[in-house]
């Protein structure tokens, strides 16, 4: 259970010293328990209200990061099962597959592919994280070759996929600083894997079969006492309602339960258990929704990452904290001088709606999108986020003034009341009402022109 | 030392109601095969907490005319069977649709126009070509859907179709129209937990049996508002397992169709490079839409691309396969 | 129920079961036992003997079994001295009368059958036909038709007889005719009708079924099968069908002139679908019994009825029918001749654009709305009292007074002031007129443009009668508008309308948590905040500000199936504290079971959560012992080391964070405002936006808490924005906090 901020502050020396960048100790205890500072911030802490609030503040499931500057993928501190309760927190990293019995070129290709790959999606960048090189030739030399091809052009996280100890061993100092995860420790070899993890302090996955998630949690054990803590799990589930279920389970007794053996990240392989590329997509859903840490998957097409990326986005958006698009002017269907202007907030999803329902109804229109700061229409309005001012600065300051000869304003219908209120903001400017919703956008628009 | 780790399993107090969409010969109907959905008594296919007996299904969208504003992808795959809507039916079915999700838009006012009795006339059209259930939708005008889907539904009567959509301020009469004729009731209401069950419960109040009442939480598609539905329907699923009585209906997704109306899948020129090949994007959006919706909890995926219906039914395969 | 309508209801089903078996004997006769007997398109057989026993009559030698089971309902008449129950032998009399008159119309059927012409030209229809009973059930499920009226008898004239049938209609009411009453003339109701023009048959909504009272059977016919249809029963699931009717088919029987016995049976079967009899003329009433939702029979001899003229009287026969029956009657166009729509609600009516105002600077207005008993006032009467519009000057001004009085069974007192406060925006939609203001500061602008359209005062009453029935048609049935333009009217209304504002202030003021058992939750927020609930008493207000007590209530009783539901209180864990066992229970089922519990007057131990939507902020400041108040509306920062909207992501989102709070701003008055924690003694910051604009109610509790000068001991963003200004501020003032009990 965590502690409130109210319990936290009993443990802080109630100095008000302002050291750790926050004016009091209780607005510093409250920051702790949203997890939105660090209790070593607190220079004056005792070391037994350390251990305290150390012990109950610990993450359920373990953060675990990969790889160095450049590219870093942190996965775990999650607290909840689903998004609603409050959010997910760390997004999994997506990594391509590569196998050193691929050629120099093909293994470039898809690094290089990696490494370039950028979408724009509502302000923000969408990138793919890493590449695991998996030793399927089962030789050393092969595998330091691809692991050097990789290495070498590519500013990515890494995942190094070899079941033999002494191969890791051996080609871990080409990358070492670059703390790729060493994939996989299991019941055969894992004495000789932590040993490699701990020398070179890298992130180990660890592997069963089939799902058997008691062999997981000895293995973690075994392994958390051999020093190594930094672990990600693999339950061995490969079909997608395996996969599912494993998955539930360990994150369910890791967050329900507080069971530290399987409080880690998890690793999954959608590729696996799928006969096409397609069917990869759906299973990497699934990861994605459901609990997945590190998803590694064996195909590299524009086409079936952007929707990944997307998934993502959507998946761990912040469900309090909703997606603004950029205040703007936006076109649809190549508006002119004389083509309607209407107005919203810049909720994501009031801008999709909305835009959506102008591009349906084939009218060319300018659509300004306010800063309501993510607010949708009626709670803006209520939160005075959306009101005459408000607007007006948007209609003067966003550059839809030299794009239109008229002085029409379209506002949403649920906002009616102010229309009196903007025209005295804007004066000389006719402020008409549009529909309610943005389903009656169409016809409103097309009585408009006629 | 060996750790033993016990299940993590959740006990529910209720599960989701059963609903079967179309009627046989028998049952006063004249479907050949019909869809039960529901009964789930788990978070989605977590075969070791409850039973899920019945799989999710896929009802591929159709319209009475050649739609206006559909993709060109959609229009080339489908080809010429858009133009008559007996042929799409059956194209349909052959393609593997469980369920036929026909929407009248000819009968819009801005559109065509359609009179109810000959809108009720294309349904029977379809409903004689094809044996699987029917989902009908109105052209999405209010008045004009309450006209159209009354003439639907007394031509159908007995057939046990689907109708929608009841909306919050607009669901009287098509709730009447199904109550009168032996038909379902798709209730939608706008991504919003409360709403819909007060939606459920002002339907079922009305006299409608609450084993003829599907929800409908309004699809968001993958990158417009996906998590928001994906959200809602987590909720209303954990509502139903801990036997809130009104959030128990199986959910009905319109997935295609959100998915088809994102740019991504509309637009093919003048988009960024990274977007990959605009045939395979479209589907994959579709699929991607689709299958996170059933890990949510969908019961019924209204979709329109054929090869995305194919890879979403294999993983539903998978996903109820114990 | 009486004995003389027992006598009478049973006498008239010996007649008319008597009468049925000797036409099915010459029907026998003439035709054979194998003669299919039916009506006209039904799939029901005769529907009221299919729906209630299930028994399908499809030829003549089926009807015996409905004969013998009629007959074996009749119970003797009772006699004068016996003076027993008779509700059953009378209710039972009424179901064989339904059965012999089914079967009469039956054998009817295969002599010519319908529709049949009258000597006059009428048609009578008979039953109504399957797809014509399909149209108008949709109708009657979704609410496009109100109900049905079945009317029997003559009209007092042929005037009184089109005026009744002319306000069902314009009601949306199903009119269906049969039968005369001999005293009256000889001629039944459709024959009035007929003389005076009026188109009868489906496209009008009026179907004359026959000359006699046996054929208003197929008024229940109807009924029967519509329940069938749209209730999802069974044939033969009697009790269901009538009860469906009862509940969910707003139908009642007129009777028009002398009540026989026939129609006294027949009436008996229709009050067993719930539907009660209204009579013009002199029989006893009965009050409401079980059977019908409110009276079963009511009398009001026509010249009785207080009015004018027959007209008037007329109409009021017609409106009591509506209310005995609780027929709600919905208003879909608001009848004024300007456009109407929540898109003018923001417009304004500039001093150029001006032709008329009320109130403002240069006259008086008020809006005063109250409630009445339902015989006091009359629906739909708007009156102007005074000169209307036209007499003032362009751009000048007129005094005016709106009374609204309003009735309806769910109505209540308290409801007053909720609705009251809706004339702002119900008059604000109207194309042209802008409202501001409420009570007696309110203010109306009539433009030019609303004017020349002809916009005249009295439509100010027809958009509050219209809006008004069609948003709380739950808790409203009838509402007369009185609009008054003369000074001194005006001045004496305003008097009474102060008044009753006074005692609504006090009743708000007396209004205590522990003077009430229930109280509200709202769920309004839970969209974006799903663990979040409030809960809302008579003294702490929703956090939003926007919610109070009785907002909560009344918005229960409108749209009971809403965000706003009742709890008990019930199982008092903490009376200091404010907790109860089911208010926890409530909060656990309705947060995704993630508040456990919930205190109404404590912010230490588990204070209620927040969406995120409260007017203000309290939060502890432990250095002073005490907390501080940040309003939405101060952006500076506060000595807890964060601003408002800082602040606001931790006390929001349905989190439970003892020490931090969301609350609206006239919480800060109240009594219980944390009252576990010692009340407005323990403010020691507060913005002064809220200091100045809760002067009076901060004053208040001040003195209530013995401390007349407290506010002036509480600092303000102007003194103070760390703690370190704070704590000299307090001490210097002597603030009461520093001395208190510990916090925590």
């Amino acid at each position: 259970m965590a502690l409130t901020g109210l319990q936290i502050y009993k443990l802080l020396p109630k100095t008000n010293c302002k050291e750790c960048g926050v004016p009091t100790c209780l607005a510093f205890a409250m920051k702790l328990a949203t997890k939105s500072a660090e209790l070593s911030a607190c220079p004056y802490v005792t070391e037994e209200a350390k251990n305290e609030l150390e012990a109950a503040s610990a993450p359920p499931v373990r953060l675990v990061s990969i790889g160095a500057d450049g590219r870093k993928i942190e996965v775990g501190n999650e607290t909840v099962l689903y998004r609603h309760d409050k959010t997910f927190y760390h997004q999994p990293g997506l990594v391509v597959r590569v196998k050193d019995t691929q050629s120099a070129d093909e293994i470039k290709a898809v690094a290089d592919a990696v490494c370039g790959y950028c979408v724009e999606r509502v302000g923000l960048s969408l990138n793919v994280d890493g590449v695991a090189i998996e030793n399927a030739s089962g030789d050393t030399s092969a595998f330091a070759k691809a692991i050097e091809v990789v290495g070498s052009n590519a500013n990515v996280a890494l995942v190094l996929m070899s079941s033999v100890p002494a191969t890791l061993d051996t080609v871990m100092p080409m990358v070492a600083d670059r703390r790729p995860l060493l994939y996989a420790a299991d019941a055969g070899n894992w004495q000789a894997m932590a040993e490699v993890a701990r020398k070179y302090k890298s992130p180990l996955a660890v592997k069963v079969d089939c799902g058997d998630l008691s062999a997981l949690a000895t293995l973690t054990e075994d392994i958390t006492k051999a020093g190594v803590t930094d672990l990600m799990l693999d339950p061995g589930t490969r079909s997608m309602v395996d996969s599912l279920q494993a998955m539930t389970k360990i994150r369910r007794l890791a967050l329900r339960k507080n069971f530290r053996p399987l409080g880690f990240p998890m690793i999954s392989f959608p590729g696996e258990g799928a006969s096409s590329p397609l069917e990869e997509v759906a299973a990497a859903s699934q990861h994605i929704a459901k609990y997945g840490g590190v998803i590694v998957l064996d195909h590299f097409d524009p086409t079936l990452i952007y929707p990944l990326l997307t998934l993502r986005q959507n998946i761990y958006t912040d469900p309090q904290k909703p997606i603004q698009v950029k205040p703007d002017v936006y076109p649809i269907h190549e508006p002119d001088a004389n083509s309607p202007l209407l107005i919203t907030t810049n909720f994501s999803l009031t801008y999709f709606t909305v835009a959506g329902e102008v591009e349906a109804s084939g009218v060319p229109a300018w659509l300004l999108i306010a800063d309501s700061e993510g607010l949708s229409v009626l709670t803006a309005w209520a939160a005075g986020k959306f009101d005459a001012e408000k607007i007006k600065k948007a209609v003067q300051t966003s550059g839809i003034l030299d794009k239109i000869a008229h002085k029409r304003l379209i506002i949403p219908g649920y906002v009616a009341g102010m229309s009196g209120e903007i025209e005295e903001e804007l004066p000389g400017w006719e402020i008409r009402v549009g529909p309610r919703e943005a389903v009656d956008l169409s016809s409103y628009l097309k009585s408009l022109r006629s | 030392m060996p750790v033993t780790v016990e299940t993590p399993t959740e006990k529910w107090a209720g599960k989701v109601r059963e609903i079967t969409l179309g009627a046989t010969a028998a049952e006063g109907g004249t479907r050949t095969s019909t869809v039960t959905v529901g009964g789930e008594g788990t978070m989605p296919f977590l075969h070791f907490e409850g039973e899920t007996p019945h799989r999710p299904v896929v009802a591929i969208e159709i319209y009475d005319i050649a739609p206006q504003d559909w993709s060109p992808i959609l229009m080339d795959y489908w080809g010429d069977v858009v133009n008559d809507v007996v042929a799409w039916a059956k194209k349909a079915v052959e393609l593997g649709a469980d369920a036929i999700a026909l929407t009248l838009r000819g009968a819009h006012p801005e559109v065509n126009d359609r009179s109810p009795e000959d809108s009720a006339r294309v349904v029977k059209d379809v409903l004689a070509a094809v044996g699987v259930p029917l989902i009908v939708y109105g052209p999405g005008a209010p008045d004009k859907d309450n006209e159209v889907l009354v003439a639907v539904a007394e031509a159908t009567a007995g057939e046990r179709l689907a109708l929608g959509l009841c909306e919050q301020n607009n669901y009287r009469t098509i709730a009447a129209a199904c109550m009168g004729s032996g038909h379902i009731a798709v209730a939608r209401a706008p991504i919003d937990v409360n709403i819909q069950k007060q939606l459920n419960i002002l339907i079922s109040d009305m006299g409608l049996p609450l084993d003829r009442i599907l929800m409908d939480p309004t699809t968001g598609a993958l990158g417009y508002g996906l998590e928001y539905t994906y959200s809602v329907m987590e909720r209303l699923r954990l509502a139903a397992l801990q036997g809130d009585a009104m959030t128990q209906q199986p959910m009905i997704c319109t997935a295609g169709h959100e998915a088809w109306r994102a740019k991504e899948s509309k637009v093919g020129e003048g988009v960024p490079e990274a977007w990959g090949d605009w045939k395979e994007r479209g589907i994959a959006w579709e699929t991607v839409t689709a299958t996170s919706l059933i890990e949510a909890g969908a019961d019924i995926l209204v979709m329109r691309h054929p090869e995305a219906v194919a890879i979403v039914k294999k993983t539903i395969d998978q996903l109820v396969a114990k | 129920m009486s004995r003389r309508i027992a006598a009478a209801a049973i006498r008239g089903a010996h007649q008319v079961v008597a009468q049925a078996e000797q036409e099915i004997q010459a029907a026998l006769e003439k035709f054979g036992p194998d003669k299919p007997v039916a009506f006209p398109s039904t799939g029901y057989y005769l529907p009221t003997v299919y729906g209630l026993t299930g028994h399908a009559i499809e030829k003549l030698s089926d009807v015996r079994v409905t004969l013998d089971h009629a007959k074996s309902l009749l119970a003797p008449e009772p006699s004068e001295a016996l003076w027993l129950p008779y509700l059953g032998p009378a209710l039972d009399a009424g179901m064989a009368t339904l059965f012999a008159e089914e079967l009469i119309e039956g054998v009817r059927s295969l002599n010519g059958g319908w529709p049949a012409s009258t000597n006059n030209g009428a048609k009578y229809n008979g039953p109504i036909d399957d797809p014509q009973m399909r149209a108008w059930g949709i109708q009657l499920v979704d609410g496009r038709m109100p109900g049905f009226a079945a009317i029997v008898g003559t009209a007092k004239s042929n005037e009184v007889a089109v005026k009744i049938v002319r306000e069902l209609q314009s009601r949306g009411i199903l009119v269906l005719l049969a039968s005369g009453s001999p005293e009256r003339g000889k001629k039944t109701i459709v024959d009035q009708l007929m003389e005076e023009g009026v188109e009868m048959g489906y496209g009008t909504y009026i179907v004359p079924f026959g000359p006699d009272t046996i054929s208003a059977v197929h008024a229940l016919g109807f009924a029967t099968r519509s329940a069938i249809s749209f209730g999802g029963l069974k044939p033969g699931q009697g009790e269901d069908i009538l009860l469906y009717n009862k509940y969910r088919v707003f139908a009642f029987v007129l009777a028009l002139g002398e009540v026989d016995d026939i129609k006294y049976a027949t009436a008996a079967g229709a009050v067993s679908y719930g539907f009660p009899v209204i009579a013009d003329t002199n029989i006893p009433n009965i009050f409401p019994n079980g059977l019908t939702i409110y009276e079963a029979v009511v009398r009001m001899p026509f010249d009785d009825i207080p009015g004018a003229d027959d007209l008037e009287r007329a109409e009021k026969l017609v409106q009591r029918c509506i209310e005995v029956r609780g027929v709600k009657i919905r208003i879909s166009k608001v009848p004024i001749p300007v456009s109407y729509g929540p898109a003018f609600e923001g417009e304004r009516v500039r001093r150029e654009q001006l032709r008329a105002e009320f109130g403002g600077r240069r006259s008086s207005c008020f809006e005063f709305l109250r409630m009445r008993d339902t015989s006091e006032i009359e629906d739909g009467k708007i009156t102007l009292v005074g000169q209307d519009m036209d007499s003032v000057d362009q751009g000048g001004a007129l005094d005016l007074g709106i009374v609204v009085e309003v009735a309806g069974r769910k109505m209540q007192t308290d409801f007053e002031p909720v609705l009251e406060r809706h004339i702002h925006h119900f008059i604000n939609g109207a194309e042209g007129v802008q409202h501001m203001g409420q009570r007696d500061i309110a203010w109306i602008r009539v433009a030019n443009a609303a004017y020349d359209k002809g916009f005249r005062v009295k439509h100010l009453g027809e958009i509050i009668r219209a809006r008004i029935l069609s948003e709380f048609s739950a808790i409203v049935d009838k509402v007369q508008v009185t609009l008054y333009t003369e000074k001194d009217d005006v001045q004496e209304w305003i008097k009474v309308a102060r008044e009753a504002f006074r005692e609504r202030n006090e009743r708000v003021a007396s209004l205590t948590d522990d003077s009430v058992d229930v109280f509200y939750s709202c769920a309004l927020c839970q969209s974006f905040a799903p663990n979040h609930i409030c809960v809302v008493s008579p003294e702490r207000l929703g956090l939003c500000g926007s919610e109070n007590w009785l907002d909560c209530k009344a918005a229960y009783e409108i749209y009971p199936t809403g965000p706003n539901r009742p709890i008990e209180k019930k199982g008092l864990i903490d009376a200091e504290k404010g907790e109860w066992e089911s208010i926890n229970q409530f909060v656990y089922a309705n947060t995704n079971q993630s508040v456990e519990r919930v205190t109404m007057y404590s912010m230490m131990d588990a204070p209620m959560t927040s969406c995120g939507c409260f007017e203000c902020i309290v939060m502890m400041i432990p250095e002073a012992n005490g907390v501080m108040v940040v309003s939405r509306e101060d952006p500076s920062m506060t000595p807890a080391g964060m601003t408002f909207s800082t602040l606001a992501g931790m006390a929001g989102g349905g989190v439970q964070a003892p020490g931090v709070m969301g609350i609206g701003k006239y919480f800060l008055g109240s009594r219980k405002f944390l009252a576990t924690e010692g009340g407005l003694k323990r403010v020691v910051w507060m913005s002064s936006v809220l200091k100045e604009s809760m002067q009076e109610e901060l004053q208040a509790a001040a003195e209530r808490e013995g401390i007349p000068d407290l506010l002036d001991k509480i600092a303000d963003e102007g003194v103070a924005t760390t703690v370190e200004e704070l704590l000299p501020f307090l001490e210097e003032k002597g603030h009461p906090a520093l001395t208190m009990d510990p916090l925590f």
